[in-house]
């Protein structure tokens, strides 16, 4: 990794420089919220923002995405193309570049997925520093920064940019399309005040010791009765998570049902019938089995693979919830809860 | 874009998961009221070719504009060139599959997941146990076995079905219940005027088995309530939990990881299973 100095003032040309060549997406006010969406121009990119409605994964995983067309005579595919223009996501907080991460080991593991794949490859990401807001809780996983997964990666230094360059084509972008300089040793430590400002602010972390244990030890707890009594099964959760990949797949046929096209939408575990088969069983029917897994899953089914937990912090699902379920509370409550033996014995 | 080690990717041609090979269906056989056994045979050749499974594994049937349904392949993996699935009238796939003619072609997509540790069980006893449909992914099993007889010690099958008329292959097994080197016993729940073989739940056939609990391998598959109790017996009868395999469904979309779908515990069926030993599965929450 190498590192130049950007002011802020000449930042406006970079982004115009990567229009150039790229769509370029970031985050912009929409209402009292921040949303990822095409700019317009430089003059739209709204760096100061908290947060975004939905995560970056909705331009590598659309919320509806055709996979294929077909031709039903002979049950025949037309084709399998992706839509993957050149595009720079400008602006990606810590949590985020890692949510992608996770993504990846999914997507870009074993049997790749060639559409996410696709995109990834055609977008540069322009990571951002942030400032934690009070749903935050990134600084449990250690996903309040990142090393990984960004070409570019910008540091708020008041009236200057510490850049960090990843990739080979983020330093050709900066030297094309923008004034910048080499840092020097007192940048460094600028960099590093401001990195330890950051970090002071946060709460005390979540603790999460041992939850992996925890899931399975105190699986039976009525914690997870009333929470499923909370929960609405609405699935807004997994919508705005950066880490939820799950998906469903339908095929459309055209009016004359000569062909159609199959297409794949974002799918959530909280939504009834997602683990119900064919002969009537379901086997997660009741509310509180669907919370609970979704729990089990990001925090223990995903790290059981990949040695992370399935969540970054970014405090989105708090946001979302209408039932006020989020997990800083829910892990809390789970660290302190009864197991279900307990309770009888009371 | 670069990948979590650091270094830029180089653009690769990916193999498209999702994509089904065409598969002609070449023969059809009506097993029961609502279960049909049919083979195919994949179109292109080099897909043909390629394609190898082991029994317990599935491949995803794909009906374009209907959508997909994971199948177990019922067929020895000897059995090249031809892949045969028994399936039963569920819904929207398996009943598109039900009203297609020998000759229609399907999309087909696999094989898929963990099967049954078929060269781990050589030189063993094996004891099958099959609860209704559950017999079609063990069916691969008993094929596989059949071919190489010699390999293995005694074999015992125990298949219980609601009805004599719901008994997939019951030609077939009947006469097995006179070979010597299959040791085959077909129960029902309900018996009707055609029945003169056992009646009552597959587990009351343990009492009328005898295991070697050293040198044995169990195989389960069948309705969801059907694997605690067969694994009670199996138990009792002191077969080690990790020589006890079990075969799961679930709902089921991708195949590969990826939809989230078949989540039992920790694990993916699709991938991890759909064959778990009993040791794997009873450290899953939910799985039985
Ligand atoms: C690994 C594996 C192996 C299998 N092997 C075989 C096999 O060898 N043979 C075989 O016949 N079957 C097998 N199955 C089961 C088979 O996959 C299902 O019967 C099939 O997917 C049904 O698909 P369908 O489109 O025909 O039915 P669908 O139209 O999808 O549904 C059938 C029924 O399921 C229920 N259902 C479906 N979707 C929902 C929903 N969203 N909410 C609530 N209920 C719903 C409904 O009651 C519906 O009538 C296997 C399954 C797995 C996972």
């Amino acid at each position: 990794m190498f590192f130049r100095m950007i002011d802020k003032d000449r930042l406006p040309d970079l982004v115009r420089g990567l229009a150039a060549e790229f769509e370029v997406v970031g985050p912009v006010a929409k209402g009292d919220s921040f949303v990822y969406a095409e700019l317009e121009g430089p003059g739209d990119l709204r760096l100061d923002f908290d947060s975004t409605l939905l995560p970056p994964k909705e331009w590598f995983m659309p919320p509806r995405e055709r996979i294929m067309r077909f031709a039903t005579a002979d049950n025949e595919v037309v084709d399998c193309e992706v839509d993957a223009p050149p595009r720079v996501l400008f602006g990606v907080h810590p949590c985020d570049v890692n949510g992608l991460q996770l993504m990846d080991n999914v997507f870009l593991g074993d049997r790749p997925d060639p559409y996410y794949k696709a995109r990834r490859e055609n977008t540069l990401i322009v990571g951002v520093n942030c400032q934690p807001s009070d749903t935050c809780f990134c600084n449990a996983w250690g996903t309040d920064e990142t090393h990984w997964g960004f070409d570019i990666f910008l540091s708020d230094l008041g009236p200057d940019y510490f850049v960090s360059v990843r990739s080979v084509k983020g330093a050709e972008l900066i030297d094309r399309h923008v004034e910048s300089r080499e840092i020097t040793h007192q940048d460094t430590r600028r960099f590093q005040e401001v990195t330890a400002r950051f970090k002071a602010s946060f709460p005390e972390p979540l603790d999460t010791s041992q939850l992996p244990l925890l899931l399975d030890a105190k699986f039976d707890s009525p914690v997870w009765d009333e929470l499923g009594e909370r929960c609405l099964s609405c699935g807004a959760c997994s919508m705005v998570c950066p880490t939820c990949y799950c998906f469903d797949v339908k095929d459309v046929l055209d009016p004359d049902h000569a062909g159609g096209e199959r297409v794949r939408v974002w799918d959530s575990c909280m939504f009834r019938d997602f683990a119900a088969v064919a002969h009537g069983a379901n086997f997660r029917e009741s509310r509180s089995s669907r919370v609970k897994y979704r729990y089990y899953h990001k925090q223990w089914g995903y790290l059981s693979k990949f040695e992370r937990v399935l969540c970054v912090g970014c405090g989105r699902c708090t946001r979302a919830c209408l039932a006020g379920i989020n997990p800083p509370e829910v892990i809390a409550a789970l660290q302190g809860a009864m197991s279900r033996e307990e309770v009888a014995a009371e | 874009m670069i990948g979590i080690d650091g270094h830029v990717h180089p653009e690769v041609e990916t193999v498209n998961p999702y994509r089904p090979h065409r598969a002609r269906i070449t023969s059809i056989v009506d097993l029961t009221d609502n279960e049909k056994l049919f083979e195919l045979r994949l179109i292109d050749e080099e897909s043909r070719a390629e394609f190898s499974h082991s029994a317990g594994q599935f491949v995803e049937v794909s009906i374009f504009g209907v959508g997909e349904a994971p199948i177990s392949i019922s067929s020895a993996p000897s059995k090249q060139g031809f892949i045969e699935l028994c399936v039963r009238r569920a819904g929207d796939v398996t009943g598109a599959l039900h009203d297609m003619r020998c000759g229609d072609i399907i999309g087909i997509r696999g094989p898929f997941g963990r099967g049954f540790p078929f060269e781990q069980m050589k030189g063993s006893d094996v004891l099958l146990v099959a609860g209704g449909l559950g017999i079609a992914p063990l069916k691969s099993l008993i094929n596989h076995i059949h071919d190489e007889r010699h390999a293995f010690g005694n074999v015992t099958i125990l298949y219980g079905s609601r009805t004599p008329s719901e008994i997939l292959f019951r030609r077939q097994f009947e006469m097995w219940q006179h070979r010597d080197d299959f040791d085959m016993v077909l129960t029902v729940d309900q018996a009707d005027e055609t029945w003169t073989g056992e009646v009552g739940l597959v587990t009351k056939l343990f009492d009328r088995i005898d295991v070697d609990p050293s040198n044995t391998y169990g195989a389960i598959c069948g309705p969801p309530v059907m694997y605690k109790y067969v694994i009670a017996e199996m138990r009792k009868k002191s077969i080690d939990a990790d020589r006890i395999y079990v075969s799961f469904e679930r709902r089921m979309k991708c195949g590969v990881g990826k939809c989230g779908h078949c989540g039992v515990g920790h694990q993916y069926a699709c991938v991890d299973g759909p064959v778990f030993n009993y040791w794997e599965a009873m450290n899953l929450q939910e799985a039985i």
